[in-house]
């Protein structure tokens, strides 16, 4: 059971960060999202596995940990507050240069030097 | 007291000054003398005391924990250069007056010389390292300021730059060097340091202090090889030239050397260092001198070789070449002053300051020509001139060296030579500017005497020449032996100021420099055609040229590292990430815990499979988004089952609800992207990204692994155990949001907010145009509002509200809460936008979002804050409990009001960025929301 | 238990409320009651600081909860300072933008709060997933501050800063987990207490845990190779809003300071001192960048940003020396280092905006309309940057070249820092002389002429300068009692045993 968890995580992991090297927004937010499941398995996974022990109080009689549980949620409310915003920057950034790649083209201005300055006198 | 006021009225009058320049240079030149007056009329009374090798200190604290102390020192020393500093500060306040244009900066000019001297005061009378520290960098900085106060100049801006680099440059060094010493001594005091010469000359770090405090001296005093700032600084205003540049900030270094004299000299490295630099600076000065055209240029070359001759006296190490090297001090400032005021003066007269035009000015002008040859013949050092007498004591103390075997030759020789030199210079000075023929085509002609007042000071300083040079027992020796007695810390060494020696060696050197200079002047053509084969170098166009190369290879540098791609970036961090974790992961390898493997069942393995396929599958297809957006979708739906199924019913519904709302949105972004990702990498590239991808999952698989197969102890059965007791539900998880760790969930709601208000902002008046059909070329369909949509849409906004009103109230005791609720009602209602459209919604729920937002946000802060008005800390909760119908026997916990806060913040937040995206292209909105799903 | 800890987070939070509700309403209005919340703010961290200042610490236990199971907010002296610095800096900021920045968005004011909400809850929380969340939310309202003001420019550096930061928000939870897979615990001082207690086969975990900790910390502080998404960034911002970021890399510096001394100090047993031996190379490493980087630079704003990054390397080489009085020399740099950079943020603004088309480019142009003002507010700025005398920067320096012991580290230090600060000088004395003196002629078009407000906020962040200086004594006495607190952590752990309030009134 944990091997199969970890090589879930495992692969989340890897998919995210291969996205995440992608080149294009798209694939960029993608990544991070997978990776966020990954995380949230994770951080979910530091209470341990345990099968039929939800922590409703009364509903069976060993519970899992409870505070995981908790973290993860608020990771996951985070995580889509994260994503939405990303997501609407890469639509600014699509309007914004219409095109969706993760760097504009720099275009960089000549700028004038000490040398090419004509000479003062009192 | 007396003393820091001394330093402290210079930067007042610096402040004060600029006042009067409205009333005309005549006032504020007045103005700027007083604190120079007022500091003389201080000292004074301390003369007696001194005159017999007294000692005036006066301190008080200001960072003790570094050792920094306002602490200032009176001695012979140190009065001699504050004298130095104030007299020659008055005479050039007095000639700059007429030197200035009235159009000119005035006020600026005397503020800038002021605060110099107050500086210059503060270097000679600190009696603090760091103190003095302090000040000599200021004087670095003011005469940056100084020299390019012509700055529309090139040249002065060149040249005030690079005096700038060289001097704070050096000042720097003297800062670690000062540093050194500090650590040897453990005090930065003056009298702890001179008393602890044997410990800091004995020290191991003792070699490194005195190079570093050297570096700074000869960088200020221009010594070579970095001699050559000090020509270039010419640039600045004459008055500055001769009070900076010959008088005052160049002796910094020679009265650093003088005041730790005691402290550092005496020493093998002392007398090889300093020795020898000052030779080399005084030859090429005096060589460079000689064949300089611009008046000043000549000038600075010939100062920079005093400097080097002061440098080799206190190089040497006897007590009388200290002594000696004191005199020359007084009697350089006063000469070489004098010479650049006589200058200004020729500049001034004629608009040039090329030797090559100006000749013959005796006629025009011979009441100043007989100044500028005395003051020339001083340091040509011609008999009953002041000049004359320090450099007799140089020559004496060049034979009494006497080193091993030949070098014992080199000092004399180097003395004479450098005398010739000097004698040939001073010999064109006279004779190029005042005779030899008529001046060539000057822009200014005839010229004429300057101003009656502008003559005073070089009068003053030329009489002082002459006196000290005719009876300097009387004129200087007290105050020359203060200064001796203070710098060799009381012995000195008995020598007598007299006109005359009687006839010895140093008198044949002498007569040997002076024909031999007139001689080399006579022939100086030959040495001119000699000299003009080796082509200048303008060391000011050399460091441009470096610091220039040095802009562009850092700028090359800069733009190669910080490439500006995000990729870069991305895959540093996630390596700097692995290289860190990397050695304990190994560590740690394929480590099972104590717990060991559970075994896995039918189901979950399967789970486990599709989710790790679909999560590969989504990265290896992600060039078609649309296909990787719906196998996304299958993981996160299969991330909710893998809660469930390891008992975490409350994630599982929010992963739920959250999929639902993040695919909708990235549908409705996907619409205005390309849907397709071209290939950009080459696969050398992709091979290399994929490595790094493993490396971290294999990691991430190693650690999580070991993590549960471990045992371990957390503080969660605290939890278990008071929930219901002391948060008064039953569901731990949602207790712990809104009690236990309440304030996690509060700012995550902020976040929620932020978020919203962000993408509202962003999504302002930005245009995007859709595509004018899917990925494939088909058109999207032309219904808007499809009927069945509405049909089902409108009635189930109710229901749905009814389930979310359930969830969130049961939430406390069952799986559900604020969160959950919140979605499930956010999700009903972007229902109907996308099935009627956003204009009819609007005009059914006419709620502007921000206001749910804030409103969520207040009643969880107010149900956090309402616990105040018990005594009770932020976010204490209460409950009782009441029985309704359907619902049952439930508690309100004012932890419900805070979850509300939560419920609506959800709401608002997810709807204005929905409706906000939804209200984008310029039709219709809704045409998009469904083009989205 | 003292309310007044809350109150660093609750009147930001209000006042952003607030905001919120009034976007539609009169712009003065909006202003009037954003400033005047700053300036609650500022009041409120003064009291703290007098409170901090007697060395002892104050615990707040959120919704009464005992530690280490309630979240708790924890005044000291560090956090005081922090506290107080960032209240200053906003202030400033604050004022300078209610001039025409705030006129882009809204959503400005509500913004800015919420970022000093984030900063503040990340000074004073004692609690590392409280820390992730404060973290959120500074991050949160930065980007929305990043994309303030109209233009293009911003969205791709804002984009890269985006992107990077959720990836580190990922590895910041995965390291949290770490840390509570082992310890069971969130609570940083009981995260100390359980710490040294690792079983050897945890071990791995916990440093890795740690690490990973310590890179997630360095790329908010912007450490190399963490460094290159900043320059940009922050140089594309609106000058208020990258005035106000110059505190956000000192939140890694905090958060760096804070965990590793506290969870991974010196008592940490197995895991004592745990990163140092990375963060001193690193930092020198950035240190040079930065002066590479600001040699390079071909526009002020440019110059100013690769200051930033010069700033951290100094402070964590300070605090990678792993002494009492590398850190507490470190705390002293940091009140000049932030002011200041600040303050030179400002000014280049203004100047750029009387240069016309050449903008804050180091070119020729025609000269400003206050160019006096202009250019002693930015000589000023400079020096202390630089740290040179006789402003707080060289002081600054004093004490960290002070700091330090004989040894290689000390020759490294020294030679970096020295060295450093003379290229330093040299940018900036070439910057300076070619925009202030190499003037064409002719004057600019539309030249924005000061006002008031913006006059004050510049001049007033760069004066911290001097005010520093007259005030060193007092200062560094304060610093060197914080870094001792600091590395007393025993003493930190005593905040567990915090009781809750019984029976309330």
């Amino acid at each position: 059971m944990e091997l199969a968890y970890a090589l879930t995580i495992g692969a989340l992991t890897a998919s995210g960060v291969y996205l995440l090297l992608r080149a294009r927004t798209f694939p960029v937010i993608v990544g991070l999202t997978l990776l966020s499941y990954g995380v949230n398995l994770f951080l979910f996974s530091t209470g341990r596995l345990a099968t039929g022990g939800q922590p409703i109080l009364g509903s069976t009689d060993s519970y899992s940990d409870p505070l995981p549980q908790a973290l993860v949620l608020t990771a996951i409310v985070i995580g889509f507050a994260m994503t939405a915003f990303v997501v609407v920057l890469a639509l600014r950034k699509q309007a914004d240069h219409h095109d969706d790649h993760v760097d504009g083209r720099e275009s960089s201005a000549r700028l004038i030097r000490e040398d090419d300055e004509e000479e003062y006198d009192r | 007291m007396t003393l820091s006021l001394v330093v402290l009225l210079p930067f007042l009058g610096a402040i004060a000054a600029p006042l009067f320049a409205q009333a005309g240079r005549t006032a504020i030149a007045i103005a700027s003398s007083v604190p120079a007056v007022v500091a003389l009329m201080a000292l004074f009374p301390y003369w007696e005391r001194l005159s017999e090798g007294g000692v005036l200190v006066q301190t008080y604290d200001w960072m003790p924990s570094i050792g920094l102390s306002l602490s200032f020192r009176l001695d012979g020393l140190s009065l001699l250069f504050a004298l130095l500093i104030l007299v020659i500060g008055l005479l050039i306040i007095l000639y700059a007056r007429y030197y200035l244009k009235p159009h000119e900066n005035v006020g600026k000019f005397y503020a800038l010389l002021l605060c110099f001297k107050g500086a210059m005061l503060g270097i000679v009378l600190s009696s603090n390292l760091l103190l003095m520290l302090v000040f000599w960098e200021l004087t670095s900085l003011v005469s940056f300021l100084l020299i390019s106060f012509w700055n529309h100049k090139k040249d002065a801006r060149r040249g005030a730059r690079m005096a700038l680099a060289v001097t704070g440059g050096g000042g720097l060094a003297l800062l670690a060097g000062i540093l050194l010493i500090g650590r040897i001594v453990g005090s930065y005091e003056l009298d702890d340091v001179l008393a602890a010469a044997d410990l800091i000359k004995a020290h191991a770090l003792y070699p490194f202090a005195l190079t570093l405090v050297l570096l700074g001296a000869f960088t200020k005093s221009a010594q070579f090889p970095f001699h050559f700032w000090l020509p270039h600084a010419m640039q600045a205003p004459t008055p500055v030239s001769a009070y900076l540049h010959s008088a005052t900030m160049v002796k910094a270094g020679i009265f650093l050397m003088a005041r730790l004299y005691p402290a550092l000299a005496g020493t093998e490295q002392w007398f090889y260092m300093v020795s020898f630099t000052g030779m080399a600076t005084l030859l090429i000065g005096a060589y460079v001198a000689l064949f300089k055209h611009d008046l000043k240029g000549l000038l600075a070359h010939s100062t920079v070789s005093h400097l080097g001759l002061i440098t080799l006296l206190f190089g040497m190490g006897t007590r009388l070449a200290a002594v000696a090297a004191l005199f020359h001090v007084i009697n350089h400032a006063t000469f070489k002053a004098s010479l650049f005021m006589a200058a200004g003066i020729i500049d001034h007269e004629t608009g040039t300051r090329d030797m090559r035009r100006i000749n013959g000015l005796w006629r025009f002008m011979p009441h100043t020509a007989t100044l500028a040859m005395v003051a020339a013949s001083s340091m040509a050092g011609v008999p009953l001139l002041n000049g004359f007498l320090s450099k007799e004591m140089f020559f004496a103390e060049s034979l009494a060296l006497n080193l091993p075997g030949f070098w014992a030759y080199v000092p004399p020789l180097v003395a004479t030579l450098a005398g010739i030199f000097a004698v040939a210079y001073s010999a064109r000075f006279i004779h190029d500017v005042f005779f030899n023929g008529k001046p060539v085509d000057l822009p200014i002609y005839p010229p004429h005497e300057p101003p009656r007042y502008m003559k005073i000071p070089v009068e003053i300083l030329v009489f002082a020449c002459i006196m000290v040079g005719m009876f300097p027992a009387i004129s200087i020796g007290p105050l020359l032996y203060a200064a001796a007695s203070a710098t060799l810390a009381g012995d000195v060494p008995d020598y007598q100021l007299a006109v005359m020696h009687g006839f010895n060696l140093p008198l044949l050197m002498s007569f040997l420099a002076f024909f031999g200079g007139l001689l080399m002047y006579s022939q100086r053509q030959r040495f001119f055609d000699f000299h003009a084969r080796f082509k200048e170098i303008d060391e000011k166009a050399v460091f441009e040229k470096v610091a220039m190369r040095m802009e562009d290879l850092a700028n090359a540098f800069t733009s190669k590292l910080e490439s500006g791609s995000l990729q870069r970036y991305a895959m540093l961090f996630v390596l700097s990430a692995i290289a860190v974790a990397w050695g304990p992961i190994e560590e740690l390898g394929w480590f099972i815990g104590a717990n060991g493997l559970s075994p896995i069942d039918t189901p979950t393995l399967i789970g486990a499979a599709v989710l790790i396929l679909c999560a590969i599958g989504t990265a290896a297809i992600h060039r078609s988004r649309f296909d990787a957006l719906i196998l996304l979708s299958v993981v996160g739906l299969m991330v909710a089952l893998a809660f469930a199924r390891f008992s975490a019913p409350d994630l599982a519904m929010t992963q739920l609800s959250v999929e639902v709302v993040t695919i909708v949105l990235l549908m409705m972004a996907l619409y205005y992207m390309p849907s397709w990702t071209p290939i950009e990498e080459s696969w050398p590239r992709r091979l290399r990204d994929i490595a790094i991808a493993l490396v971290a999952g294999v990691g991430m698989t190693l650690i999580t692994l070991a993590m549960l197969t471990q045992p371990f102890e957390s503080i969660s059965g605290y939890f278990l155990e008071h929930s219901k007791s002391g948060g008064g539900g039953t569901n731990v998880v949602n207790v712990i949001l809104v009690d236990f760790r309440g304030f996690d969930t509060l700012g995550e709601i902020t976040v929620l907010a932020i978020a919203a208000l962000g993408i509202y902002t962003l999504l302002k008046n930005i245009q995007l145009t859709p595509p004018p059909g899917d990925g494939h070329g088909h058109a999207w369909t032309r219904d808007a509002y499809p009927v069945m949509l509405r049909q089902i849409a409108r009635p189930m906004l109710p229901l749905a509200l009814m389930i979310s009103l359930y969830i969130f109230l049961r939430g406390h005791n069952m799986p559900g809460g604020g969160f959950i609720a919140g979605l499930i009602t956010s999700v009903a209602l972007v229902l109907q936008y996308i099935a009627s459209g956003i204009q009819w919604t609007q005009a059914r729920i006419p709620i502007r979002y921000h206001n749910v937002i804030g409103l969520g946000l207040l009643f969880a802060a107010v149900a956090g804050a309402g616990s105040y008005a018990f005594g009770y800390p932020f976010l204490t909760s209460t409950f009782g409990y009441i029985t309704w119908p359907v619902v049952g026997k439930f508690e309100v916990a004012s932890a419900l009001v805070f979850d509300l806060g939560v419920y609506l913040t959800v709401i608002g937040a997810t709807l204005l960025a929905l409706v906000s995206l939804g209200n984008l292209s310029p039709h219709s909105a809704t045409s998009q929301l469904k083009g989205g799903l | 238990m003292n309310h007044w800890l809350t109150a660093p987070i609750l009147i930001p939070l209000l006042g952003g409320i607030i905001q919120i509700f009034i976007g539609y309403a009169p712009i003065s209005l909006r202003r009037t009651l954003a400033l005047a919340t700053t300036v609650l703010l500022l009041v409120s961290t003064v009291a703290l600081l007098a409170l901090a200042s007697d060395g002892s610490y104050r615990v707040y236990t959120f919704g009464n909860w005992a530690p280490p199971f309630g979240i708790v907010l924890v005044l000291d002296r560090l956090a005081a300072l922090m506290l107080l610095m960032t209240a200053i800096l906003a202030f400033f900021c604050h004022l300078f933008a209610i001039h025409k920045t705030d006129e882009s968005s809204r959503q400005f004011h509500a913004l800015f709060l919420f970022q000093l909400l984030g900063l503040n809850i990340a000074f004073l929380t004692g609690d590392l997933f409280n820390l992730f969340v404060a973290f959120e939310v500074l991050l949160i309202a930065s980007y929305g501050l990043l994309m303030q003001g109209n233009g293009t420019k911003r969205t791709i550096p804002s984009l890269h800063y985006v992107v990077l930061n959720l990836a580190g928000s990922a590895l910041f939870l995965i390291s949290v987990g770490m840390l509570y897979s082992v310890t069971g615990t969130l609570n940083m001082a009981d995260l100390a207490v359980k710490v040294p207690q690792v079983s050897a086969e945890d071990l791995p975990l916990v440093k890795a845990g740690g690490l990973m900790l310590l890179v997630v910390f360095g790329l908010k502080a912007a450490i190399l190779p963490l460094c290159f998404w900043l320059p940009k960034a922050y140089g594309s911002a609106t000058a208020p809003v990258a005035a106000l970021f110059a505190v956000m890399t000192k939140v890694g510096f905090y958060a760096i300071v804070r965990v590793f001394t506290l969870v991974f100090g010196a008592d940490a047993g197995p895991l004592a001192n745990l990163g140092l031996d990375w963060l001193f190379p690193v930092a020198l490493a950035t240190l040079a960048m930065g002066v590479v980087g600001a040699i390079g630079a071909r526009n002020l704003r440019t110059l100013i940003t690769w200051q930033v990054i010069i700033s951290i390397g100094t402070l964590l080489a300070a605090v990678g020396l792993g002494t009492e009085q590398g850190t507490s020399a470190a705390l002293f740099y940091l009140l000049n280092t932030t002011w200041i950079v600040a303050g030179l943020f400002l000014v280049v603004d203004l100047i750029a905006g009387q240069r016309g088309a050449a903008a804050d480019k180091i070119v020729t142009a025609p000269p400003m309309h206050n160019r006096t003002l202009l250019s002693v507010l930015f000589m000023l700025g400079a020096v202390a940057a630089a740290g040179l005398p006789p402003l707080s920067g060289f002081f600054a320096k004093l004490l960290i070249l002070q700091a330090t012991t004989p040894g290689p580290q000390m020759a490294w230090l020294w030679s970096v820092l020295i060295i450093g600060s003379f290229f330093t000088l040299v940018a900036y004395s070439r910057a300076g002389s070619i925009v202030f003196w190499r003037t064409v002629e002719g004057h600019v078009a539309q030249s924005e002429r000061l006002t008031l407000p913006v006059t004050v906020a510049a001049g007033g962040l760069v004066a911290m300068a001097v005010v520093i200086v007259l005030l060193a004594g007092p200062i560094s006495a304060y610093v060197d009692a914080t870094a001792q607190q600091l590395f007393n952590s025993a003493e930190y752990l005593t905040t567990l045993h915090t009781p809750v309030v019984v029976g309330g009134l």
